[in-house]
């Protein structure tokens, strides 16, 4: 069975439970979960996967981000989430295709904790909310973190 | 039809058909790679992206992120800093609904480590397991997870650092003020 299935059983069983809790609240629950859906199927992105797909060849992907590239290779992917405009949904599919195409598990994580922490269309935001060294500070530490995480997880993952 | 214009998903969707049918103009070839995968890919994660979303959907409905951001205003301590470098891994949703709370949690009182603690660990994004695992695979999933706690952490007591400094530069400029 596929595990896409499994979830899906345990969502509408949820569903249900909750259901039974409180009703005006589920109903809300529905409604919102049509919002949510849209904004979490990432159709750009697949055809971003596609574009490279088409367009750029698996020895590219392997030269900057594969597990030869070392160091250079994490940083490569950091730069590539830092300025990414993905959602947090988009940037697993997006991740795991990499990988098949011979990213390395370092490069991945990388790329997977700057794209989340790490917003091009954040930033004015932090910057109004929390001001410039706190923004400056955070993005900055964020970014050499993960890169020593990324190096810890390249070598705990075969 | 003026709620369809207004819908981001519509115009990404005809966006992304534009963008296949351009491709197909110039090269038949390609396009047809393009379209093919974005096909496949889009029917590997239907499933778990409506489980997703009825999870995300029911958590927002039963925990409210104010629940979260109250029951972290109350704890201090380490077991704040626990609860703060933990909690919001559970969390779903953007940066931009999270940045308003965080800011409201400041204006309490609360340290600049804990928000970036907090931040970091809301990264850790356990709503979309279902999705990172599919792609990534559980050991990378949860190996991933442990690390943003470690993260989380480390995050905070730097930013404390960081702000600590910040008070006495300020302190010595109003000194200077004053003289």
């Amino acid at each position: 069975m596929r595990a896409g299935y499994l979830y899906l059983l345990i969502a509408v069983m949820l569903l249900g439970l909750s259901f039974l809790k409180d009703k005006q609240k589920t109903r809300e629950a529905v409604k919102a979960t049509f919002k949510i859906f849209y904004v979490v199927l990432p159709v750009l992105v697949f055809v971003l996967m596609g574009l490279i797909q088409a367009y750029v060849s698996r020895e590219f992907i392997v030269s900057i981000l594969g597990q030869k590239s070392g160091l250079l290779g994490i940083f490569y992917a950091e730069i590539i989430g830092s300025i990414a405009l993905f959602l947090p949904p988009a940037v697993f599919p997006f991740g795991g295709y990499l990988h098949d195409n011979g990213a390395s598990y370092g490069a991945i994580a990388g790329f997977v904790f700057t794209a989340i922490l790490i917003g091009v269309t954040t930033l004015p935001l932090e910057l109004k909310l929390f001001g410039k060294r706190f923004t400056l500070a955070r993005n900055l530490l964020t970014f050499g973190l993960t890169f020593f995480i990324a190096i810890l997880m390249e070598g705990i993952l075969p | 039809m003026k709620k369809m214009l207004k819908n981001d998903a519509f115009w990404f969707l005809s966006l992304s058909v534009l963008i296949i049918l351009v491709v197909y103009g110039f090269n038949a070839g390609k396009g047809v790679i393009v379209a093919k995968t974005v096909y496949d890919t889009f029917f590997e994660v239907l499933d778990i992206i409506v489980a997703v979303s009825i999870f995300i959907g029911l958590f927002q409905v039963w925990v409210k992120p104010q629940t979260i951001v109250k029951l972290l205003g109350k704890g201090s301590g380490l077991k704040g800093f626990v609860l703060v470098c933990t909690f919001p891994i559970l969390m779903g949703g953007s940066l931009f609904t999270v940045f308003p709370l965080l800011k409201a949690l400041r204006e309490k009182g609360a340290r600049i480590g804990a928000i970036a603690s907090f931040i970091t660990a809301w990264g850790g994004k356990a709503p979309l397991l279902p999705l990172e695992s599919k792609f990534l695979g559980w050991p990378f999933a949860l190996v991933r997870i442990g690390f943003v706690i470690i993260f989380a952490f480390v995050m905070g007591f730097l930013m404390d650092w960081v702000g600590e400094n910040t008070e006495k530069i300020k302190q010595e400029k109003s000194f200077l003020v004053d003289l």
